[in-house]
């Protein structure tokens, strides 16, 4: 069961214009019936869709609030069929054999949750029927608003004339293309045995889902001490705590010796909440769980649950989590493999030191940066959380920048750059305080001047190089104020 | 003539140690840099963890909120393998740079004001026992005798490039004096060349003549 515009169901999203919801790599996660209309599509780069529609409305996916708001559905369609599996939010897998026995057939089950889906949500759903989880999803794209079913007899057969790009990994789909492949039929018809050799484990999984064997076929039944476990007195009752034990049981699940570099497709998250009442939502991935899509998935099911109580839409964790349990299923050996100069010890160390720096200072104390492009020093990293995706797209290093400030990059920027006293005479920088002493300037060079962007009441600066005995310093001399932009340490 | 005679002379004594493994990190030790901000010596900490970083993570521990990491990539730190840690509470410091000291391969850490020296004293003691090179840099004033295997203290900046009103900044020459035991008990002048995109270059590889016997 899919919904297609899933992500745009929030207040400040435009009902009746066209708007998308953009997510990771400012990719196209949804889109609303105008959009649609206008030519965008799930899938599509940012750019591209405001050039096919320039009027849309583009907002950033919240996955977590979007499992907030699913959940809801989720439980409804659990109260007519057990082992309901999340793939995200806005998308359910369902196993239907057994269920459509107990409703009598298949009709009778369709007609039994759409009526629980409209109750819900209203329309807007979409729903495929296939034997395999690869399959249901295609066929849910497949569906429209006037036939929101969509059933496939065979599976194979189905998947046969579908478009190459259908595997999901664009450079995977472009290389084949380039091979002269442009549908998962002539993929399929390859064997297996030169995908291996050529693509390794992508190439299999791609060959399986052509073939519509996207279930894990060597499926193992996983002894139960593989669970991982916290339990925690007083009870936690902030998302973060919850949240952060969550990535630690994350990170002990797949770093479980006894998993051999195996890995699961599902996992079950069970709580347990002060009052005794235990919860369990079971999620799956297409691809094998890593460590940060499994925390993430861990989270936003917890943000889901502890929301419920202060949003009076379910039940809730009264009094707190008292218990967290990370379940591993449908274990496959599509398993992680460190690169050759990577030792594995080295890495789980630096992981599990930096988990343990995060809980003393917190996450967002811990950081990583990664380049983008810009005129000044500060301006050409874009910080992020150690172990998370850095939110929006950087910069394009390669542009230009004119007015940027040369090399070498001064290693000290401050965050908030203090007020330099400067002396000027006829434009020529004589000498600058440092503390409580003037120190004569040696030599200067610039100004580089950067024009900001006078639309948004920007001013335009001019920046410098001062050079004196105590040191250089990059100055910014705007609106006849100087401010120290760096040091060159 | 005389002046090469007399370096060979030095580097043949067997109280010098090269310049150039001085200025190197060894597990276990703790190299203390000492003076203003605006010397260069960030540069210089950051070149240090260059060495080890294609190894695995390193760790900058930043007091100030100040650093600038695409000063670390110019000086050929993967971006990737750089944390940086924001933490001014001195009582959560050692704690944190204690814990890093665990996982990374080396760890720059700025020193907070008003930092006991009893902890900078246990600190160095666990650098020795994790066997992981910390290079400490105090925000104010100098580190206790005895904490630093080596202590190097910016004494000189000399730019070139800047002129008046052109050009731009192109090399510095840093002069430092170096103390502590790797110098077995002598204080030495080092000079260091960077030109700001390649790694810092000892210039002074055959080092000057002794300053003089440190007291501690």
């Amino acid at each position: 069961m899919w919904y297609p515009d899933w992500a745009l169901r929030r207040p400040d999203a435009p009902q009746d214009e066209p708007a998308q919801a953009v997510g990771e790599g400012n990719r196209i996660v949804a889109v609303n019936a105008a959009a649609a209309t206008a030519g965008v599509v799930v899938g599509m780069r940012r750019r591209e869709a405001e050039a096919i529609c320039p009027t849309v409305t583009t907002l950033q996916a919240d996955p977590g609030a979007e499992a907030v708001a699913f959940e809801p559905v989720v439980q409804g369609v659990e109260g007519l069929i057990p082992r309901v599996e999340l793939s995200a939010p806005g998308l359910l897998l369902v196993p239907v054999t057994g269920a459509m026995r107990f409703y009598g057939d298949e009709a009778a089950l369709l007609d039994r949750v759409a009526k629980e889906l409209d109750s819900i949500t209203g329309d807007g759903y979409r729903i495929g029927l296939a034997a395999g989880p690869f399959a249901a999803q295609r066929a849910a794209e497949l569906a429209n608003a006037e036939q929101p079913v969509f059933r496939v007899a065979d599976d194979a057969g189905f998947l046969q004339t579908l478009d190459i790009s259908a595997v999901g990994k664009e450079e995977l789909a472009a290389t084949f293309r380039w091979l002269g492949i442009t549908t998962l039929g002539e993929l399929a018809a390859l064997p297996r045995e030169a995908m291996v050799s050529r693509f390794g484990n992508e190439g299999i999984a791609a060959h399986r889902m052509a073939r519509g064997e996207d279930r894990v076929t060597h499926a193992r039944n996983v002894p139960p001490d593989l669970d991982v476990e916290e339990r925690f007195s007083p009870p936690l009752d902030n998302l973060e705590q919850a949240a952060f034990v969550g990535r630690s049981l994350a990170h002990r699940l797949l770093g479980d010796p006894a998993l051999r570099g195996a890995i699961p497709h599902r996992v079950t998250v069970e709580v347990e909440a002060a009052d005794g009442k235990v919860r369990t939502r079971t999620w799956r991935n297409a691809d094998p769980f890593d460590e940060l899509t499994l925390a993430e998935r861990v989270r936003w099911q917890l943000r889901a649950w502890l929301d419920e109580s202060q949003l009076r839409s379910g039940p809730g964790i009264r009094g707190g989590v008292v218990r967290i349990r990370l379940a591993p299923a449908d274990i496959s050996d599509q398993g992680r493999q460190l690169a050759l100069h990577e030792d594995a010890q080295t890495a789980a160390e630096a992981h599990r030191t930096l988990i343990q720096t995060q809980a003393l200072v917190g996450p967002d104390q811990v950081l990583q940066a990664r380049p983008q492009g810009g005129r000044d020093p500060g301006e050409r990293m874009q910080w992020h959380r150690w172990g998370e995706e850095p939110a929006g797209e950087a910069r394009d290093v390669a542009s230009p920048w004119p007015g940027s400030v040369p090399a070498p990059i001064p290693a000290l920027t401050p965050s908030k750059p203090p007020v330099l006293e400067v002396d000027w005479d006829e434009g020529i920088p004589v000498r600058i305080r440092l503390g409580s002493r003037w120190v004569e300037v040696v030599s200067w060079a610039g100004p580089w001047r950067k024009v900001g962007r006078w639309w948004e009441g920007e001013p335009a600066a001019d920046r410098y190089q001062l050079v004196t005995s105590a040191g250089a310093f990059l100055c910014e001399v705007r609106e006849g104020r100087t401010y120290m932009t760096g040091v060159y340490d | 003539m005389a002046r090469a005679e007399a370096a060979a002379e030095l580097l043949l004594s067997p109280s010098v140690v090269p310049t150039a493994e001085v200025l190197a990190l060894v597990p276990g030790r703790v190299v203390g840099l000492e003076g203003p901000p605006g010397l260069g010596l960030t540069r210089l900490g950051l070149s240090m963890l260059a060495t080890v970083a294609g190894r695995g993570p390193v760790a900058y521990v930043d007091v100030r909120g100040w650093l600038c990491p695409p000063a670390a990539w110019e000086l050929g730190i993967d971006p990737g393998r750089l944390i940086v840690v924001r933490c001014d509470d001195p009582v959560t410091w050692g704690r944190v740079v204690t814990g890093l000291l665990e996982g990374m391969q080396a760890v720059y850490a700025e020193v907070p004001a008003r930092m006991k020296d009893a902890q900078l004293r246990k600190l160095a003691a666990m650098t020795r026992s994790r066997r992981t090179p910390l290079v400490l840099r105090p925000v104010q004033g100098s580190l206790p005798s005895g904490v630093a295997h080596l202590r190097l203290a910016g004494k000189e900046i000399e730019w070139e490039g800047a002129g008046a009103g052109f050009g731009r900044l192109a090399a510095r020459r840093l002069v430092m004096e170096a103390t502590g035991k790797v110098m077995r008990g002598m204080a030495r002048t080092i000079e260091v060349e960077d030109d700001g995109t390649h790694a810092v270059r000892v210039v002074s590889g055959l080092g000057a003549a002794p300053a003089g016997r440190t007291a501690g």
